[in-house]
């Protein structure tokens, strides 16, 4: 592609040079690009030597310039080697700028979308290429970053289509809050919710439903390059919503000269592997014997010449994913457009689930005049999701548990009617998982607008003026239908809810940034002003007992059934910043911000404040002597201190709000929650130092950082005694410090003409303190969390942030675990204590790109050492005689303990000799248990998370005719394997959704698909 | 230009931090945050029943007017489930579900001089504290609600005994005042009384005999104020308290019916089988075909406590479920109180009677007990009759005769006892007044002597260390975790502090 551009360039400028001399004093126009990647330089230098005229190329490279012929254009930008380019009779010129590995000269989008030198950054940042994104083939971006990023933190929810993923930067410093990132396109933020149930009229804690975070939305292919931003240093700036950092996505942009269409497919074949693993020993039954159909496996033995069903692998299907993209740009000097339209249509694993998506967006650039110019974008995104159910009793729980005698697809009656194995008792008569897939519905629509139109002012060298307006709209339509004669459905007679949810951010942004360059010091001051509108509506309606057994639809249900909920949301805020640089020749930046917000989620008096943050980068290889090292290219040191301040998470919280009662009568009641007059905003103080080495000209380059991060005074509703008069209480309180070390590694190790590899390692470890818990409480939890028997989110004071809490056993003195002297079993402590630790010790990622001749491998493996995961599953599978564990249930035991006798804790305790034999006492597996013991320790695992092989045809198998510029195919594998000492299915799974807050459910594995493993296979192709 | 710039900026800047109107958006456009009384008055019905229904289940298994057909029940055994929220919604309704709305009620109707909502807000009130205290035992009163306090102090039993009189006094004298403004609304807005402040008065008295009844082992038991009491009380089956239930819905229906489908796990005890078959009193007692189903050999059965149900599932000898059928899908909307619209009751007329039986007795008026103890099982006649639909299953003229003449029911001064009261209370007050039952059980430290046939399980609950219990603990999210140092200032945390005997059973 590239050597194809260069040969297509190259003709052109030396046509430039031949035709100088032949016309006077004439205006210039063109644009200056890298011949390193053909992409525009912004910020490109361009004099008329021997004159003072001269200007700088803008944002795509552009420039315009009085200039003679005969004369002399030097064109210079850091980083590159100066040219110099005589004037002749054209009146375009483009240039052609070579990357000097000296200098280091990269270009990174920060905040407000202001493009910054690297060199100057006080922070760590990491920009992932958009390319990269998009060769994972991934539906949800945020998966295609997982281990590519120091300090994110990636959960997908599960591995059906359309699944939420959770992504945290540098953990967690929310204590019951949103610690998801900011997503900002194209210099504004736009809205990445995922649905939370409170919404409905059913009132869900998100455990049997999720919904894609709507960031997910955007089409990798539209990615140009992503920057994250970290932390408050980095995201001060943005103030509010990037307390938690900020994923900054810029988009491709048309560029100029011969129009391109590019095409590209992609067919990917999905297959679920991996399965928790349970017995097929022993048949449903009680104590040894066998009882009507039960969901409980304490029976005999099967006989030998029974048939078993595996109606695990029999539910699950491949899943089928295709995708297109198809792109047109084309431009002239003053004007650019692109077009692309994205198309993807994945179909799960299990049976109807599917997710298709719809993406269109148009971006234009256009000069108005010299002064002025225009840029925008539109993008139209339709979503379609299809989903089931998870958590308790649905598909993967309910497999397991299904009677393996039973082939589980005969799922209906010959009259259509779902086929129950206990037609006596509802309560053991979970729902067949087929049943549950083809009858029960769920399903969410989403159509969005994405637009947004920048103009750009330049009155003089010194100043300019840039004002982006922005929108983000879009409204979802979700269906959760559950059917007559499902489990779920059979006492209301058919349950039904649908949901309109819709959103809309207008947000806009001034930012006026004004140069100085006084003798070596330069100077720079942005100020700007910004505001940010959101309305969030969610109307859900409910019914039941449906009038007709299949049919899906509201009007189907009586109107005594029928409820309706409205929630509606608006939260406003305004801002006004300024940021101050001072540079001293390229060595040493100082850069000071100041931001005040207004939010109208605050008490009136309250609602106004103010937070700084200042940063320093001090680049060694500036120094005399130290310039033009061979070994030490460059070098440079960077500390910065932010603090960031934040309103409060949801509006009206500053009096209690009531809620539409649906008992007898109506009328309105308080909510569970209690609001307080005397909120103030929240504050995160941080720092952060680092260096950024490159030896040997950049072949090799470490980046290191470490940050430490506190938010205090966190506005939470903690649970308190009800009485407060509510079961939440809205508090400032509560204090989090996290802290981490990040490292990331770049390096090429061969660089031939026909062979190049190149490597990158990034490590991350990171760690939280709870310094205070809200209203002095030892414990704190999030209550979706506790979904499946007694363990939860928890945390304690003094501890990290990430804790389970959960039942422990109780020991005396000397640590001996106390049995109870009238069955033998353990004593359970009814406590929430801590029960382990989801933080991994570190994650790692490692990512090869071998490329030789035409063909090209880029492999990423994602490493983790150590944090602990919760296997639900295998606590579900253990309760119900379904474990492996259970395997040894006619073997008879004494737990190891002593008696709580009131000797316990004596010199001489009594030793337990109490034998149990579980086959006949099957409660052993219910009460001698603790939680404790299904928290798997210290998980660790190796992921080949993406690996794509691409060949690029070469030139000469192209043709002559240049019409088809460039071609590729290429295979991906996604998720091949996984190397795990976690005994369950797979230990990256969320119990929840990203909508639950604090540090949610990750690792918390109940019910969930695990990932699947997926190949692909497409093209690519350009015009 | 360079001034210009600036200056525009500048104005732009002032302009914005002026702009205050712009964010004055925090009122909640979807829900009123302020509203009137007869908003916040319609559901504090369905959130008394709550508290008094979710609990009525565990209240049932103490009382053994049903069991579990699992054997081995906690709540069999007198026991309760750990680190679990079951036995706490009396806890719930008392400081969330009703709790501060009653005082929003009380504000406002205050303010917009309505003392009749107020009045009925005290009233709810006065009544939440004497049960939520007969339930829990100490609990929260001095400190209720004070913002921003997060740690609350519990108070004896007294105190929320003498709290409850106070706002009982309190709601009798706003309930007297003229109110000319709001009948307009009130009707509507009260689903039990429809406004009628005499009603609401006889309401507040019936929660002051309760009160003063309670204490009949205390030198401080006073009869012939429980007697005055319940002369200002309840008159008839009209006055009685019957929270209603639309039963469109599982938000609106009774959570006794099938379609809230909460009770397919209890079945009648033995005990409560054989006062109305007859092994008891002597006599059968035609109120069993309103209470109890029979199986399909025609025979109705109980089951024993602790010990779960023999029946199997389709044999002739299963125990069909409150509602009338085998299962959900055969018991259509229930029937009779377990209904799917059926109200619940609260407070009757009968259970007064009954009080007063009591306190007549006790003063040795047995002539007015014996009355009283006829007019009460009379009472409670009336009410099954009213509550079952089928009139063909309805008890007639005849058999009440045949009942009231039989020598399960005392028919002289002379012969009357206290067993013959408390037994008829115990039926009259089956299936809904079980938490009121349990009070008198623990009052009478579940004597066999005068509940005849009563028997403590022998397999209690293993930290009950072999007492009965007494008092439900407070509720676990709320005090047993967010609250602890002050329950330990009490002894809640005491594994046993369920069978500590209440203040109100002392003497």
């Amino acid at each position: 592609m590239k050597q194809l551009l260069q040969k297509f360039l190259l003709p052109v400028y030396l046509c430039l040079s031949v035709t100088l001399g032949m016309a006077q004093n004439r205006e210039l126009r063109g644009k200056i690009t890298s011949s390193e990647d053909n992409r525009p330089v912004p910020g490109a230098s361009i004099v008329v030597l021997g004159t003072a005229r001269g200007t700088t190329a803008d944002a795509e490279g552009n420039y315009r310039l009085q200039a003679n012929v005969g004369q002399t254009l030097r064109v210079s930008f850091i980083g590159n080697k100066s040219r110099d380019v005589v004037v002749g009779n054209a009146e375009v010129i483009d240039i052609v700028l070579q990357a000097d590995d000296n200098q280091l000269n990269e270009v990174v989008v920060t905040a407000l979308g202001v493009k910054e030198k690297t060199r100057s950054l006080a922070y760590a940042t990491q920009v992932v290429d958009g390319k990269v994104i998009a060769e994972t083939q991934r539906d949800n971006f945020l998966n295609a970053l997982n281990g590519r990023v120091a300090g994110a933190s990636i959960t997908p929810t599960s591995g059906n289509p359309g699944a939420s993923t959770s992504i945290t930067l540098r953990g967690i410093s929310s204590i019951g809050g949103n610690n998801q990132p900011l997503f900002v396109v194209d210099g504004l933020p736009i809205d990445n919710r995922t649905f939370s149930q409170g919404a409905l009229v059913s009132d869900s804690p998100n455990r049997n439903n999720d919904y894609q975070n709507r960031g997910a939305d955007i089409n990798p292919n539209d990615i140009e390059t992503l920057t994250i931003l970290k932390g408050p240093e980095a995201t001060a700036l943005y103030g509010i919503d990037a307390a938690s950092g900020a994923i900054v996505i810029t988009t491709k942009k048309g560029t100029s000269g011969r129009g391109k269409i590019s095409y590209d497919n992609a067919f990917r074949f999905d297959e679920v592997y991996r399965y928790p693993a349970f017995q097929r020993t022993f048949g449903p039954g009680d104590n040894g014997t066998f009882t009507v159909p039960t969901r409980l496996y304490f029976g005999p033995r099967y006989p030998a010449d029974v048939p078993l069903f595996d109606n695990v692998q029999n539910f699950f299907r491949t899943g089928y994913t295709n995708r297109h993209n198809l792109g047109l740009e084309g431009g002239n000097d003053r004007s650019t457009f692109r077009l692309s339209v994205g198309y993807t249509n994945q179909q799960g694993v299990v049976p109807t689930t599917d997710y298709k998506r719809l993406s269109v967006r148009l971006s234009g650039t256009s000069k108005i005049n010299n002064k002025l110019e225009v840029s925008s974008s539109f993008n139209f995104l339709n979503t379609n999701n299809t989903k089931v159910a998870k958590g308790a009793g649905s598909t993967l729980l309910a497999l397991l548990s299904w009677p393996q005698t039973d082939d589980a697809r005969n799922y209906t009656n010959n009259d259509g009617t779902r086929r129950r194995l206990n037609p006596n008792s509802d309560a053991q008569d979970i729902d067949n998982p087929f049943f549950d897939a083809y009858k029960n519905r769920n399903s969410d629509q989403n159509n969005r607008v994405l637009g947004n139109v920048t103009l750009t002012y330049d009155p003089t060298t010194w100043l300019k003026v840039q004002t982006i307006l922005g929108a983000d709209v879009y409204s979802t339509a979700g269906n959760l239908l559950f059917h007559p004669q499902s489990n779920r459905g059979i006492s209301t007679r058919g349950s039904l809810e649908n949901f309109t949810e819709l959103n809309q951010l207008f947000n806009g942004q001034l930012l006026v940034t004004g140069k100085k360059q006084i003798g070596k010091i330069g100077t720079s001051l942005l100020l700007g002003t910004s505001f940010d509108d959101r309305r969030y509506s969610v109307d859900a309606i409910r019914g039941e007992q449906f009038y007709e057994v299949d049919f899906n639809g509201i009007n189907n249900t009586p109107p005594t059934t029928q409820r309706a909920k409205n929630t509606l949301n608006l939260v406003r805020r305004q801002a006004v910043f300024g940021q101050f640089q001072a540079s001293y020749e390229s060595m040493l930046y100082l850069t000071v911000t100041g931001r005040n917000d207004w939010s109208s989620t605050l008490p009136i008096a309250n609602r106004s404040f103010f937070y700084p943050s200042v940063g320093t980068s001090f680049v060694l290889t500036e120094l005399p002597g130290l310039q033009g090292g061979k070994v030490v290219s460059f070098a440079k040191l960077r500390a910065s201190y932010a603090e960031v301040g934040k309103d409060a998470p949801v509006p009206y919280i500053t009096k209690a709000n009531l809620g539409p009662q649906f008992t007898t009568g109506g009328g309105l009641a308080l909510g569970v929650t209690g609001g307080n007059p005397d909120l103030v905003p929240e504050r995160t103080t941080s720092y952060e130092i680092g260096t950024d080495i490159r030896f040997l000209n950049g072949r090799l380059s470490l980046d290191a950082a470490y940050f430490n991060r506190r938010a205090e005074n966190q506005i939470s509703a903690p649970r308190l005694s009800y009485g407060t008069g509510f079961i939440l209480q809205y508090l400032n309180s509560g204090t989090i410090e996290s802290r981490g070390f990040e490292l990331l590694l770049t390096g090429n190790p061969v660089r031939r003409k026909d062979f190049n590899w190149d490597v990158s390692v990034n490590f991350t470890r990171n760690n939280s303190t709870v310094l205070s818990l809200p209203a002095d409480q030892p414990e704190f939890y999030i209550a979706e969390t506790w979904m499946f028997t007694n363990v939860r989110n928890s945390l304690f004071l003094n501890r990290p942030a990430t804790t389970f809490g959960g039942n422990d056993y109780v020991r005396n003195t000397k640590g001996d675990i106390l049995i109870n002297p009238a069955n033998g079993f353990p004593v359970k402590n009814p406590n929430f204590t801590e029960i382990g630790d989801r933080n991994p010790l570190f994650t790692m990622g490692l990512t090869n790109t071998f490329r030789y001749k035409n063909f090209t491998l880029s492999g990423l493996l994602d490493i983790r050492r150590g944090g602990d995961v919760f296997n639900a599953n295998e606590l579900f599978l253990y309760t119900t005689g379904l474990s492996t564990r259970t395997l040894d249930r006619e073997t008879p035991r004494v737990v190891q303990g002593v008696l709580r006798d009131g000797l316990e804790n004596t010199a001489r305790p009594t030793t337990n000799t109490i034998q149990i034999t579980p086959v006949t006492r099957n409660d052993f597996y219910n009460l001698a248990y603790v939680e404790s013991d299904f928290i798997e320790r210290n998980i660790n695992w190796l992921r080949l998370r993406d690996v794509t092989l691409r060949y690029v045809f070469p030139a000469s198998v192209l043709g002559t005719n240049k019409l088809v510029r460039g071609a590729s195919v290429f295979f991906t594998g996604t998720d091949l394997f996984l190397i795990t000492n976690y005994t369950g299915a797979d230990p990256s799974v969320n119990g929840l959704n990203p909508s639950v807050g604090g540090s949610g459910a990750a690792g918390f594995d109940y019910g969930t698909i695990a990932t699947p493993r997926g190949y692909a296979l497409g093209l690519q192709i350009q015009l | 230009m360079r001034q210009s710039i600036f200056v525009a900026v500048l104005f732009l800047f002032v302009g914005l931090s002026g702009c205050t109107n712009y964010l004055n958006v925090n009122d909640n456009p979807a829900t009123p945050q302020i509203v009137s009384s007869q908003v916040l008055l319609p559901p504090m019905f369905a959130q008394m029943v709550r508290g008094e229904i979710f609990d009525s289940r565990f209240a049932g298994s103490y009382i053994q007017n049903w069991a579990s057909t699992t054997a081995g029940n906690v709540w069999d055994r007198h026991g309760y489930l750990v680190s679990r929220d079951e036995g706490a919604d009396k806890w719930r309704s008392h400081y969330f579900g009703n709790g501060k709305n009653l005082f929003l009620i009380i504000d406002e109707a205050t303010a917009s001089n309505r003392p009749a909502y107020a009045g009925i807000a005290k009233a709810i009130w006065a009544w939440s504290l004497q049960s939520t205290t007969d339930w829990h035992g100490d609990m929260i009163v001095k400190q209720t609600f004070d913002f921003p306090r997060y740690s609350f102090d519990f108070d004896g039993q007294e105190v929320a005994y003498a709290e409850a009189v106070t706002y009982a006094n309190l709601a009798l004298a706003d309930l007297a005042k003229d109110d000319p403004l709001s009948p307009v609304t009130i009707a509507r807005a009260d689903l039990v009384y429809a406004g009628d402040r005499a009603k609401w008065s006889r309401f507040a008295n019936g929660v002051l005999a309760r009160n003063a009844n309670h204490i009949s082992n205390k030198a401080s038991y006073k009869p012939d104020d429980v007697i005055a009491f319940v002369d200002k009380a309840m008159a008839s089956n009209a006055d009685n308290f019957l929270a209603p239930h639309a039963g469109t819905n599982t938000d609106d229906a009774n959570f006794f019916g099938p379609l809230r489908n909460n009770l397919g796990g209890f079945r009648p005890t033995i005990f409560a089988m054989n006062l109305v078959n007859g092994t008891t009193l002597g006599a059968p007692d035609p109120r069993q075909g309103l209470l109890f189903n029979a199986s399909s050999d025609g025979t109705f059965r109980g089951i024993a406590s602790t010990q779960g149900d023999p029946n199997a599932a389709g044999s002739a000898t299963f125990i069909p479920t409150f509602w009338g059928g085998n299962t959900i899908a055969l018991s259509g909307t229930g029937r009779g109180m377990f209904r799917d619209n059926a109200p619940f009751p609260i407070m009757t007329y009968g259970e007064m009677q009954f009080i007063k039986a009591e306190a007549a007795f006790r003063k040795g008026d047995r002539a007015l007990a014996l009355t009283a103890y006829r007019n009460g099982i009379n009472a409670s006649f009336d009410l099954l009759n009213s509550l079952e639909l089928d009139v063909a299953k309805r008890i007639t003229a005849a058999q009440r005769t045949t009942y009231l003449a039989s020598k399960a029911v005392a028919q002289t001064a002379a012969d009357l006892t206290l067993s013959n009261i408390m037994l008829q209370k115990y039926i009259a007050m089956y299936g809904h007044g079980m938490l009121e039952t349990w009070v008198d059980l623990r009052r009478f430290q579940y004597s066999a002597d005068t509940y005849t046939g009563f028997t403590i399980p022998t397999s209690l609950f293993p930290d009950n260390s072999g007492k009965p219990v007494q008092r439900v603990r407070p509720r676990f999210n709320s005090e047993y975790m967010w609250n602890a140092s002050s329950l330990a200032k009490i002894g809640a945390d005491k594994l046993d502090y369920h069978t500590v005997p209440m203040w109100f059973a002392q003497p």
